[in-house]
């Protein structure tokens, strides 16, 4: 223990070496900056950030992803407190009752109230974070080929078991993902298979242009159809009073420790699980904020416990992802797939050894989750309204840079233009994949998990040709059967949202 | 989708098997090009027998052309890049994009987009092979 403790005290004062902490700074305030923007999710920030990593040693790039990271989740509550607009999708909840109570002139309330939710929960989930990786990792260590199969299998299946539309097309999602990867070499003997002809294709699709492209367009291209960019929102144009008592907003938070650990509990295991992300963590905890509360029926009008719960919440599920991808290798959500591409780039492995292996990387990595927050914190004690200046350049600006952005960052992965046209066909993928409503997250999974879904798959049939051992093994078979559930879960929640639905239909309009 | 997968199913059929491994290299392929095979038809059966007609928000006029336009001037832009090089066609994208997404009215409007493609081109271009080490695509026509 004390070994682990000392490890983490000089990973924290290894990233106040201004190596370290310069990419730190900087990549939590371009989060702050990418989640306040409206539009501009996470996911696309830290696309934006990373090409600018490839030429620093791969702690700092780290570091500056994590900031971008804490800061996203940060930032997005701003405009959603000041202006009513979510920066981004795991802010939505915040609106609920940020923007009322800022609308009712507390404006410095509502926004300090988030913030300090926000860093009280990023820190709390640190402590998980810090604790629970390597015994996590050292569990995931006693995994078989068959177990890892199942483990993989269980992710795919949870993620478009989630998926809110249709399951069908969630699974059918994951598995186009895992089509991208049979594409090219077989990743066991090398050995050439459905290249098509085509030479470039004999080493595969490389994933991070595939994400890269799926993710900005389907963000970018639904943004273009809507004509007409909004123009600074009115509401911006007013003097705001951001002035507040610290001590009153922090008493507000931590008067109310269940609700703080409760949504913090929520952020943790919803960013645990694979490629979930924080927009279902904060309606999640923001409806449990609502069950668990005693005047339900002020949730909505500016209350200090919607906030609190939502930013708490979202907040922590970046300590999750990060305990997720550290832990197993398997992306908590799309940022962390960025961040896995990002070491799989510095030829870091990323799973259950990353810890044992890259001890100083890892206890970095911690230590950038760490410090990200105070950084975080004093960014916005200093700047809060040059950011909202910043959210109103125009996206008729933004939004080319970010491609070019793009298209760097493809193109520098292996210097050719081969990447850069995956990225194209990619985006034309994610954008069709949107509009026809199939879900991004499984078929990212895919496209990460469906080499090593394979690769474990012949190694347990080379070493046991016995297929019922995946049933047999214990833990695979706690895992595949987690994955029949998880899809018999799913498909008995979306009949229930059907009926729902159905009565809501059949019954009588009342507000007539 | 579906006839993607099984004219991809069939072209692993002709797959030789490796003699080192108990299976081959179309094993894996095949169960998941089935899999996506029957995900497919379930999702078209799921269509056809929908009685919900699809349709987007009433009320929300959805701008496609300038969807189509994007993507063209993107493409333009990618298979440029090899010949008249990162920063030429840089410029021209960004410029390009910029005008198409907030067309210039006056000539302060032009102003902007030509300053907008430079400023980036030239930030862009020096962040990454002076300071990145990143090399950008040269011009074949233009080597520049």
């Amino acid at each position: 223990m004390a070994g682990h403790l000392e490890l983490l005290g000089s990973g924290i004062l290894g990233m106040l070496h201004l190596k370290y902490l310069v990419p730190l700074v900087i990549g939590s305030l371009i989060g702050v900056v990418g989640g306040a923007l409206p539009g501009i999710t996470i996911t696309m920030t830290v696309i934006v950030v990373l090409p600018f990593t490839f030429g620093l040693e791969p702690l700092q790039g780290l570091a500056a992803m994590i900031g971008v990271y804490v800061g996203g989740e940060t930032g997005g509550l701003i405009t959603s407190c000041l202006l009513g607009i979510p920066g981004k999708p795991s802010a939505v909840a915040t609106t609920f009752d940020g923007f009322p109570m800022a609308r009712k002139g507390e404006p410095g309330r509502a926004l300090w109230l988030g913030i300090w939710a926000s860093i009280l929960g990023g820190l709390l989930g640190a402590i998980v974070l810090v604790e629970a990786t390597g015994p996590l990792a050292e569990l995931a260590l006693k995994f078989g080929p068959w177990e890892y199969f199942s483990l993989f299998i269980l992710a795919l299946s949870m993620v478009a078991g989630l998926v809110e539309s249709s399951l069908v097309k969630g699974l059918l999602a994951g598995a186009l993902g895992c089509v991208t990867t049979i594409l090219g070499n077989d990743p066991v003997m090398g050995q050439p298979r459905l290249t098509l002809g085509i030479s470039w294709l004999e080493g595969g699709v490389p994933f991070l242009p595939v994400l890269i492209g799926v993710f900005a367009f389907a963000q970018i291209m639904t943004d273009v159809e809507r004509t007409g960019f909004s123009k600074t929102p009115d509401s911006l144009e007013r003097a705001l009073n951001l002035a507040v008592s610290h001590s009153k907003v922090l008493w507000d938070i931590l008067s109310r420790p269940f609700l703080l650990l409760w949504s913090t509990f929520i952020g943790l295991v919803i960013g645990v699980l694979p490629a979930i992300g924080g927009s279902a963590a904060n309606m999640l905890a923001y409806d449990q904020a609502k069950k668990f509360s005693s005047r339900p029926e002020k949730f909505g009008s500016g209350i200090p416990e919607g906030i609190i719960a939502s930013e708490s919440s979202n907040n922590a599920n970046v300590a999750g992802s990060l305990v997720t991808i550290m832990a197993f290798g398997i992306p908590g959500d799309a940022v962390t797939a960025v961040m896995l591409g990002a070491l799989t780039i510095h030829g870091i492995q990323s799973g259950p050894l990353f810890i044992s292996q890259n001890a100083q990387l890892a206890y970095g990595m911690f230590a950038a989750y760490i410090l990200a927050h105070p950084i975080v914190l004093i960014m916005l004690a200093l700047g809060v309204r040059w950011v909202l200046r910043i959210v109103i350049v125009p996206k008729s600006i933004l939004f080319p840079v970010v491609l070019v952005l793009c298209v760097v960052g493809a193109y520098a992965l292996g210097n050719t233009m081969a990447t850069v046209y995956v990225l194209l066909a990619s985006g034309v993928l994610g954008y069709a994949m949107v509009k026809f409503g199939f879900p991004l997250a499984p078929f990212i999974l895919g496209v990460i998990l469906g080499d090593q879904i394979e690769i474990n798959l012949v190694r347990s049939i080379m070493t046991d040709a016995n297929l019922w051992l995946f049933l047999t093994r214990p833990i695979s078979g706690v895992l595949l059967a987690a994955s029949v559930l998880s899809i018999v879960g799913a498909l008995w929640q979306h009949r229930r949202m059907q009926r729902k639905a159905a009565a809501a239909t059949d019954a009588p309009d009342t507000d007539f | 989708m579906l006839a993607a997968s099984l004219f991809l199913y069939a072209q692993t059929l002709g797959l030789k098997d490796n003699p080192l491994v108990p299976i081959g290299p179309g094993y894996y392929p095949r169960i998941v090009l089935a899999i996506t095979a029957v995900l497919a038809l379930a999702v078209v059966l799921a269509d056809l027998l929908s009685k919900k007609a699809a349709s987007s928000a009433p009320g929300v006029k959805l701008n496609y052309a300038m969807v189509a336009a994007m993507f063209a001037v993107f493409g333009l832009y990618c298979g440029a890049l090899p010949f008249i090089g990162f920063r030429i066609a840089t410029f021209a994208y960004i410029a390009a994009t910029n005008a198409m997404l907030d067309p210039p009215v006056s000539k302060g409007g032009y102003v902007r987009v030509l300053a907008v493609a430079l400023v980036t081109t030239v930030i862009v271009y020096f962040a990454f092979e002076r300071y990145l080490a990143v090399l950008l695509p040269r011009g074949r026509w233009t080597d520049f």
